[in-house]
């Protein structure tokens, strides 16, 4: 194995987010970033696997959420797996966040944080396994 | 210990909300009955005290930002004080900074013109 990896299989359920957030956050830490970076990537990452049971399952509980941490010498992976409804990179539209101040409303700001937090954010499907993947990098200076 | 618990105090004409713990999509839904319940009741200075806010997602922002015209119609606020600072990073990196008046401590935002200090 040239790189550390591995895996956590979740319920689609809120109740595990702060788990999820948690982990991220440490990994962030033992990766090599600063503490202030290592809360940014933990809330991407709960922004991701929200909208995965939000949004790409619409709240059933009853699926799962696969997480697989990749460490390299360059970064930190999340990818964030699912079988709910993909996001196609080529439809995304970000919010523009001063549009936002003028008209406050709720909704669409995760997406946001996101690309604002990690060095790249990437959606793609799998056509062989039918699965939905959603990888979060951030890169370690 | 639960994900979020929330404490409610007022302070003069001003309801002082203290969330303790972490706003995410799970426990968005307390916090977001806590302020659309103080609004109903007719309160519309709302000082959001984060000395014990470990976290809020975008779900979190979601719940201010649906009341904040609602407040300010009615000539209150939202405020928000003593904001950790991975807490104060998501607000100033969508530049909600701008949208809201945050102050270093509670006192502080107590006399302000806003709070009717």
């Amino acid at each position: 194995m040239d790189h550390a990896q591995f895996r956590l299989i979740i319920p689609s359920q809120t109740r595990y987010l702060n788990l999820v957030t948690g982990l991220a956050k440490r990994a962030s830490v033992v990766a090599g970033l600063d503490d202030a970076t290592a809360a940014k990537v933990s809330i991407a990452v709960d922004e991701a696997v929200t909208n995965v049971i939000l949004h790409a399952y619409q709240g059933e509980g009853h699926h799962s959420v696969e997480l697989e941490l990749r460490f390299t010498p360059q970064a930190l992976e999340v990818h964030i797996w699912h079988s709910g409804q993909g996001i196609r990179e080529d439809q995304l539209v970000l919010p523009d966040p001063s549009e936002y101040i003028k008209h406050p409303r709720k909704g669409g700001l995760g997406l946001l944080l996101m690309s604002r937090f990690m060095d790249e954010v990437r959606f793609r499907a799998d056509e062989d396994s039918g699965r939905n993947e959603c990888c979060l990098i951030k890169k370690i200076s | 210990m639960a994900d979020l618990s929330i404490a409610v105090r007022q302070a003069g004409g001003v309801a002082v909300v203290l969330p303790a713990g972490f706003i995410n999509a799970h426990t968005v839904r307390d916090f977001e009955a806590t302020l659309e319940g103080l609004v109903q009741g007719g309160q519309y200075r709302i000082l959001i005290n984060c000395r014990d806010l470990s976290y809020i997602s975008s779900a979190g922002l979601g719940a201010i930002m649906g009341l904040i015209e609602t407040v300010r119609e009615h000539g209150g606020d939202i405020l928000l004080s003593n904001l950790q600072d991975n807490v104060f990073a998501i607000f100033d990196t969508l530049g909600f900074t701008q949208l809201y008046r945050v102050f270093p401590d509670e006192s502080q935002a107590l006399a302000s013109p806003e709070a009717g200090g």
